[in-house]
Order: C-alpha cells, then structure tokens, then sequence
C-alpha cells in the first residue's frame, strides 16, 4: 500500500462525509409558495393520460378564472397501489388539497366521515346530478363533486363488420349469439376476449348487472343483506352462464387465454373481431391510438332475456373530495365549484373530447362525440333504461371474480360452480366490513 | 474431437443462454422504444415500420413539464448520498462489531438480523419522518434507504474483515494510531474490493428503488426515475412506445455502472464468501 493510495481514500472519505452532511442539511421544505395572496393547492389525480390531459386543462383554466389561485396537478398509480397512496396519505395527514377518488364502494373504504370535509350545503351541490349524489354519500353528508365522464360496462363492436353482414343490434341474448354465429361463419371471430388482462374477463357479469337490476330491483339492497346469492338467483347466474354459453360455442378469438387488453382493442378496430364486451373507459385509448377507426366503434349494452328491459350497465365517474387536514379549506372549495360547473366540463372537453355523458346539470356533450358515446347516451338519459354496476350499489365485491371469470371462459369450471365459487370469495369480504347478516 | 466439441460447445451454449436471457429483452425494449404507438401496441418482437427515436425521446423528456429531468437529478443524489453514508457506516459498524467483543454483540448482530428478517412498514415510518420534519424530502427517503440497506451491507463487510489479520491494527496502534485514523487509513482502504460491491450492488437497488420513493417521497417535484415509469402506463390507456423509452433511458445508468465495475464485483464477492 502506497502512501498516494492512503491519501486518496482518506480525503475520498473525507470528502463524501462531507457532501453528505451538506446535502442533508440543506434539503429542507418549500412547501407552500410565495406571498403576495398568490396561493398554491394541490389536486392528487391517478396517472391516466386522459386524467391527467383534462385535470392539467381544469388547473390552467380555474387560474384563468381566478388568477390568485395556483393549482398543481399531482399524480398517483392506478389500482391497489394507488389505494394504498391515497390511504396512507389520509392516515398520515398529508393528502393534497383536493384529490380524485372512485366513488361507490372504494369511496367507502377510505372513512369518509373521519377523513373528508362535508360539502352537502355548498351551493355548487345544487350542479351535480342526483344520480352521482348517492355514490359519494356517507351517513348524512355528500362529499365529493364528479370529475370525468359517466362510462359503461358493455359491448363494444366494430360496426363495419356489421354492416358487411348486414347485422342489426342485439336485444336479446339469443338474438346475440344468431348474430355471433353469422359473424363467425364469415370468418370473423365473433367474440374478442383477453384474458392475458385478466379484468377484461369480468365484464359478462359486471356488465350484466343491468339486466339484473332490471329483474330484480332489489337484488343490491338483499345482496348486501346476505339474502341474495349469485349462485341461486336466477337472474344474476345469467352472466356467469352467459359466458360459459359463448364459450362452449366456440365464439372467442383462438388466442383468447394469451391476448392483451391492447391486442383485444387492437383486433376490434382492424375488424378482426367484431364485439369486445368491455368498459368504455376503453374508449380514448382507441382515439388516441386509432384516431381513424373510432367512429367504426359502436355500442350496445349486454343483452339479457327480455328485448323489452334491455338496460345499460353504468359506470359512475369518481368524486374529487377536500381531505380534512387541508389548510386552503376555501380555495380548494372553489376549485370543486370550477369543476362541478358546466366550466369545468368545458375543460374537460376541450382537453380530451367527451368520453360519455357528465353528471353535472347544463353540460352537453358536443356534436362530434365518437359514435360510441352516442350508442350511450339514450339509455344515461332515461333513468329506466340504466342501472349504476353492483358495486355502486353495494359494498360487497370479491377479489377473485376476474380469476374465476377467466376459469369460466377457458372451459375450465362450469356457470353453476363459479357462481357458489364467487358467493364463497365475497364472504370473506363482507365479514371484514362487518356487515350485518354475514356473521 | 470431443475435447474440442466440449469446450466450444460449452462456450456457445454460454453464449446462446446470455443472448436468450439478456439481449432480447434489450433489443425489444430499443425497437419497441422507436416504433410508434399504433405499433407498439401490437408488443411484438418485429422491426419497426417507422422510426420515431427522435420524438418519442422527446415526448418522454418533456412529459409532465420535464419529469424525468427532475427525476435524474433527484435520482442521482438519492443514490450517491445513500450509497456513501451507507459504505462509510456500514464499514464502521462492521469493523466495531468484528473486532471488539462485548456483551452488546448479540444485541447488535439480532438488530442487524431483524433488518433484514422484518419488513419495513410504511405508515409507522411515516409517523417518524413527520415528527422529526422529515417527510416528503429527500434528506428522509436518504436515510430511509440507508436503514433498509444497512444490514446487508454490515454482513458483507462483517465477513471480509474477518480476513484481515489483527496484527494490522495493533501494529498501527503501537505505532501511535488513534481509532479514527486507524480506521479511515489502515482499514477502510483494505476494504476496496467489498466497497466496489456494496458500492454497485446498492446503487443499482436504490436508484431501481420504487415503493419507497411512491410512499415517502410523494409530489411531482420528488419524483425518482422509476416513478416515472407511470407516466405512460394505466390501466386503461399505455403508450407503450414511451413507456419503453423511458425504460430505455432510465436503464442506461445502472447498466453503464456494471460495464465499468463487472470485473470488481465478481472479486469483491467470493473475497467475502469464503471466510464467516
């Protein structure tokens, strides 16, 4: 060991300490800017393109309308980790000023009465749809304000192949399964399924709960209650035996079991599949991706047994809530006002287009919506002619349905079996919930 | 004849293994990263059609006001500051617990244990970083992943120090050493070959590091490299062409670091391995 060699770690050691010290030290918090009555907020949105496109259009659009108000757009993942986020930063009193949320059942898990400021009295309440108002209820008090478009859980379908065949919508299931057979005999596959996604796979049930609703009007309030099954309610078996029906059939694209999400979307725009029973949140991935093809996509709600209660499957958006530990409590009100105002759809459609229809009075939709959203729309504005997905109207929902919906499809478990299957999955659930007639 | 099939037939096996295993998934990452969206939907392993190198690079570059940019900084100075404390520590700690035998060793050598046995906990964790002021900088998550790493890094050097022989430090101390000096100039440099490991086995874990930048570091302005990553990516919509170049971009550091120190890493790991 020379002595250049011990000089060079030493002063290497020496050097690095340091930099820690001074990179430690002056690290500290900027967290709120400026004077000058100029404020800053913050609006915590999941990392979707198209969320992310409308909320940074609401921020710049709110500062147009109110030059003193800042709003900083800030992002979270999807799915069971951006649940987590938004949990723990609601435990640990540092959510951002406003954030987006889903409503409906997830809205319950986060302790709205313990964590979220009640906003039922504030004028701006008086835009929001009485449809939406109930999915961000806890107790008494209203919470949020809707943010994004209603969607649907239904058949997205390529209306060239329609055409070609000289198809008409379906009503009826069986009506659904003539036309799938024509499809399939002109070389088209009929069905597009994806279970490389598994999700994608629940949609034969989740999106038949309409026809459920319609059946049986009370099937959510006794679900909830334990009173109601899905293995022995003749109704709500219809989607798990739906799904075995069209797979026995042979109606699936052949590689259904490795398909992408993005391959099935892919497949429906080319017209090498004609129906994707999908949600429309689908729908601005296909502008974006095939800005061409989005008017050859049509929709049609899943078809139940009667032609007369066909109903569409809706998908409510999610709320955007003030969290109590906020310190800009009037600000971030006014910000909720922006978007619950027929301004703050503007916004939203000027950033991304409509994606479907608003839940906030006086917003209309443009007159170049994509054909899809058109196929929707009759059925959001009659209330008889939709019904909002179970899990707006009940907390209980399994994790499993989408392993279990992807046994269905393969052939692997029989309608009947994946049904008791699934009672057993939400058990578990509803126990935790601790809700009465489960224990 | 069969002496040479053996050992050529070895080689290219070798060979074949690694291009399997390593140079596939980085040639689908670069042409994914080039074609454009429609295409790269598709995720096929296919030349693309067209070459959008330059405007994905700048989609992704400039993506939510510059991110990634902001994020390489962020990214850099979370991984040489954590990765210094963690070596000078580390050593320290090691070097105290090997050579100085007291009734705290066991106490000592069950924490370090637990270190790696218990799982860390994100809201507990955050309760402290909130109390000391902490929370949401960078100073936090700094210290967080030094904590997380500690314990593997004092094993490494536990063992390597093992290999030194006493005599080296009494020499020093009848020559008139103090600890530190002792330390800093006759110990520390003969720990190169385990600095090199830790140094390249750390940095590439932190600067890959996702779940503790999302939960202790939350807001655009402290966004790691990783974090990044969800810009493109949802459930519903993922560009993928961008989603593939940010993974280009963001791998090109770590992997840049293991073609310089690939030789070093390999001795500093069986100079530890041997003796315990």
């Amino acid at each position: 060991m020379t002595t250049s060699n011990r000089r060079r770690w030493t002063s290497l050691a020496v050097g690095v300490t340091a930099l820690a010290v001074a990179l430690t030290g002056c690290g500290g918090g900027n967290a709120s800017g400026g004077g000058g009555g100029e404020k800053t907020i913050t609006w915590l949105v999941d990392n979707t393109e198209n969320t992310v496109t409308y909320a940074e259009q609401i921020a710049k659009d709110f500062t147009a309308a109110n030059p003193t108000i800042k709003v900083e757009v800030e992002t979270r993942p999807q799915g069971g980790e951006g649940d987590n986020i938004v949990k723990t930063r609601l435990s640990t009193g540092d959510m951002a000023d406003l954030f987006s949320y889903n409503s409906g059942s997830l809205f319950h898990q986060i302790s709205p009465e313990q964590n979220l400021v009640p906003v039922t009295s504030e004028p701006y309440m008086a835009n929001v749809s009485d449809s939406f108002k109930p999915v961000v209820t806890a107790g008494k008090e209203i919470y949020g304000v809707p943010v994004g478009t209603g969607n649907a859980g239904a058949v997205l379908y390529n209306k060239k192949v329609y055409e070609k065949l000289g198809l008409s919508v379906p009503k009826t299931w069986s009506e659904f399964l003539a036309n799938s057979r024509k499809i399939k005999e002109a070389g088209t596959d009929p069905i597009i399924q994806t279970y490389q996604t598994t999700w994608t796979s629940q949609l034969f049930v989740l999106g038949d709960f309409a026809n459920v609703a319609k059946a049986d009007p009370d099937f959510a309030a006794n679900y909830t209650a334990n009173k109601a099954k899905y293995a022995t309610d003749p109704a709500a078996v219809k989607g798990f035996e739906h799904l075995e029906e069209a797979a026995k059939a042979g109606l699936f694209n052949k590689d259904y079991a490795s398909a992408t999400y993005a391959q099935g979307l892919e497949k429906l725009a080319n017209g090498e599949g004609a129906q994707y029973p999908i949600l429309s949140f689908a729908l601005p991935e296909l502008k974006v991706t095939f800005p061409d093809k989005l008017n050859d996509i049509g929709l049609f709600p899943l078809p139940g047994d009667d032609a007369s209660k066909n109903a569409l499957t809706v998908w409510l958006p999610g709320g955007v809530y003030i969290p109590k530990s906020t310190k800009n409590l009037d600000e971030a009100k006014k910000l909720q006002a922006f978007i619950a105002s027929k301004a703050g759809c503007d916004s939203q459609t000027k950033a991304v287009g409509a994606n479907g229809p608003y839940l906030v009075k006086g917003c209309d939709l443009p007159e170049d919506v994509p054909a899809a959203v058109k196929d929707m729309l009759p059925y959001f504005e009659d209330q008889s002619k939709n019904s909002p997905a179970l899990e707006y109207l009940s907390p209980v929902k399994g994790p499993a349905l989408e392993q279990i919906t992807v046994e269905v499809g393969s052939g692997i478990r029989s309608a009947k079996d994946a049904a008791a299957l699934y009672d057993e999955d939400v058990k578990k659930q509803a126990k935790q919930l601790n809700l009465p007639g489960w224990n | 004849m069969t002496t040479a099939l053996k050992r050529y037939g070895l080689g290219a096996l070798a060979i074949a293994v690694t291009i399997v295993v390593f140079i596939i998934p980085l040639a689908f990452m670069a042409l994914t990263a080039v074609k454009d969206r429609r295409e790269a939907a598709k995720l096929d392993f296919s030349w693309p059609t067209t070459f959008n190198f330059l405007e994905n690079f700048q989609d992704v570059l400039s993506a939510r006001k510059f991110m990634l940019v902001t994020a390489f900084i962020n990214s850099t100075i979370l991984t040489v500051v954590s990765v210094t404390i963690l070596v000078v520590l580390a050593a320290m700690v090691a070097w105290i617990l090997q050579r100085r035998r007291s009734r705290w060793n066991g106490v000592a050598n069950f924490l370090i244990l637990s270190g790696l046995i218990i799982p860390p906990a994100v809201v507990p964790t955050i309760w402290v970083l909130q109390s000391m002021g902490l929370f949401k900088t960078l100073p936090g998550l700094i210290l967080i992943e030094v904590a997380f790493g500690l314990s593997f890094c004092v094993m490494l050097f536990r063992a390597f120090i093992a290999s030194i022989p006493k005599e080296l430090d009494e020499a020093a101390v009848i020559d008139g050493c103090g600890p530190v000096r002792l330390f800093f100039r006759v110990i520390f440099p003969l720990l190169r070959s385990v600095i090199i490991t830790v140094i390249v086995v750390q940095s590439v874990h932190i600067f890959n590091d996702f779940q503790n930048p999302l939960y202790f570091l939350p807001g655009d302005a402290n966004a790691t490299v990783q974090l990044t990553l969800f810009n493109f990516q949802s459930q519903f919509t993922t560009s993928y062409n961008l989603l593939f170049m940010n993974i280009l971009l963001i791998t090109i550091p770590p992997f840049i670091m293991y073609l310089f120190f690939n030789r070093q890493i390999v001795a500093g790991m069986t100079a530890g391995a041997v003796k315990g």
